[in-house]
């Protein structure tokens, strides 16, 4: 590729200098993490030899604690230097990429138009975000951030009560200018039942009254992939022409994960499942590496792809 | 008894269940027709700019032009029959598709502000027409599927509904995605 070319060049003049001065800052950050790594072990090994205690919960009760205070520790000392290695290598293989875009390490999608995307239907309890991008792609504004979002779950009822937090989405969500005008509201999800159950599914799909209509698309690929509601028929039609779901075909298969899709108010809202924590640094080892380096590009590139991907700087139609 | 009523009663439920699915499944199909109509006719509004737009560049395309006009006032005095209506349809699209391509001879053309415009419109106009006789296709598919499974063939026999043709997505509307990607720069 052109652009990895061009990055090696980049990397050399821009990037190397600082990375071999944060990379000096890893190695302390090492020495602090293993300092009390080992106290926090020894520390947990001394309690249970000397302290003596009548009750065994009493004695983990403190080597617990003794352990979430080491790993306070830890992130703490580490926390400074992470916001370094954003600030100035991200930020900057940020603008690499295009040089329009903005980046904000801790910054994220607003809440509003997540949930306002209508893609997930659970309540969001607990929103959580890093590495927002936010730019122009050719003629499309584009925004796009690290997203983790749950939802409270309890069980049982009086002193048995139990809580804990859901995950619905962890990963990528984007939002693009669509290069069409529409107000009716499409929803394209990872089909599940209709690949599991096949015909069967499909009447159940369309029994799903809290999404609207069910929408059938005349490509059988797409279909078994994606299930598709909507407010309007010809509007969602308007919207998926046969070569936009060829294209959110590819864009799945490219991404090998589920990938949800959103329309509204001439906006288009991607959200891709992620297990990975994108645009960080780490830790022994060393960040002098430009493989390392390099693989945020990669990403970078791969998601301001997605306007190409989806033919969204094509502007045939009165929206400009 | 009770057991012979009750049976009397599902029956008498499913009856019903199928002949309201084929109702509703035929109404479907037809307002499904009726939204192709509003988009035709939001097309014919915006033939009489364009051809006079164009005219004023084009040189060699003025027998097409001419040609275009009295076929859109032919369509918008109405009393045709829905063929006819569908055939004159697509002659206007093949039409219409020539003399978007022919544009790329005339630079002066492509460059002014009005004709752009327009010609953005006209490419929304096509992207809808060609979303609503899928919705159509749609609908008429899911009708012809009620009329020909079982039990619901068995209602449509009863009332008398017969299979609807599909709208043919004339070969020309495939040509427009290629002609649209030429005025992409």
């Amino acid at each position: 590729m052109e652009e990895t070319h061009s990055f090696r060049q980049y990397y050399e003049k821009n990037l190397l200098p600082d990375l071999k001065v944060l990379d000096r800052e890893r190695k302390k950050v090492d020495r602090w993490v293993t300092i009390i790594g080992l106290s926090a072990v020894l520390a947990i090994f001394m309690e249970s030899r000397f302290i003596n205690l009548e009750t065994k919960e009493v004695m983990m009760f403190i080597q617990l604690g003794t352990a979430i205070i080491a790993i306070i520790f830890i992130s703490l000392a580490g926390k400074e230097y992470r916001k370094k290695f954003k600030e100035k290598i991200i930020s900057r293989i940020v603008l690499f990429v295009d040089e329009s875009l903005v980046y904000k390490h801790d910054g994220k999608v607003p809440r509003s138009e997540f949930t306002g995307s209508n893609i997930f239907q659970h309540r969001c309890d607990v929103y959580h975000g890093e590495d927002y991008v936010q730019g122009k792609i050719g003629k499309t504004q584009i925004e796009f951030s690290e997203i983790k979002a749950q939802y409270r779950q309890t069980t049982g009822s009086g002193s048995k009560t139990n809580t804990r937090y859901v995950t619905f989405f962890k990963g990528i969500f984007f939002i693009a200018d669509f290069n069409k005008h529409f107000t009716a509201r499409t929803i394209v999800l990872p089909d599940f039942s209709e690949k599991t159950f096949g015909k069967i599914g499909q009447k159940l799909q369309s029994l799903n009254f809290t999404r609207g209509k069910l929408i059938k698309l005349e490509n059988p690929e797409f279909e078994k992939e994606f299930v598709v509601y909507g407010d309007d028929q010809v509007e969602a039609r308007y919207i998926l022409t046969p070569s936009l779901m060829e294209r959110i075909l590819n864009f799945k298969k490219k991404w090998n994960s589920k990938v949800y899709l959103s329309f509204h108010n001439s906006k288009v809202y991607i959200a891709i499942w992620l297990n990975k924590n994108l645009f960080e640094t780490r830790l022994f080892k060393s960040i002098v590496d430009y493989t390392f380096i390099e693989k945020n590009v990669q990403y970078l590139l791969l998601l301001t792809g997605i306007v190409n991907d989806l033919n969204l700087n094509t502007r045939i139609w009165s929206k400009k | 008894m009770i057991i012979a009523i009750i049976i009397a009663a599902v029956v008498f439920l499913i009856i019903i269940g199928l002949y309201n699915l084929l109702v509703r499944k035929k109404n479907d199909a037809e307002n499904a027709f009726a939204t192709i109509d509003v988009m035709l006719k939001k097309r014919y509004d915006l033939i009489p700019n364009l051809v006079t737009t164009v005219k004023e560049y084009m040189k060699h395309e003025h027998s097409t032009l001419s040609e275009i006009t009295d076929m859109r006032s032919k369509a918008v005095q109405g009393g045709l029959s829905e063929d006819e209506r569908v055939a004159l349809d697509n002659k206007i699209s093949k039409h219409m598709a020539g003399i978007m391509v022919a544009v790329e001879n005339y630079p002066d053309l492509k460059a002014n502000q009005n004709f752009l415009q327009l010609q953005a419109a006209w490419n929304e106009v096509e992207e809808q027409i060609s979303a609503a006789r899928r919705t159509f296709n749609a609908a008429i598919t899911s009708f012809n599927n009620a009329v020909e499974t079982f039990p619901s063939n068995i209602m449509a026999n009863i009332i008398g509904y017969k299979r609807k043709q599909l709208f043919e997505i004339p070969e020309v509307e495939k040509q427009n995605i290629n002609a649209q990607d030429l005025f992409n720069s």
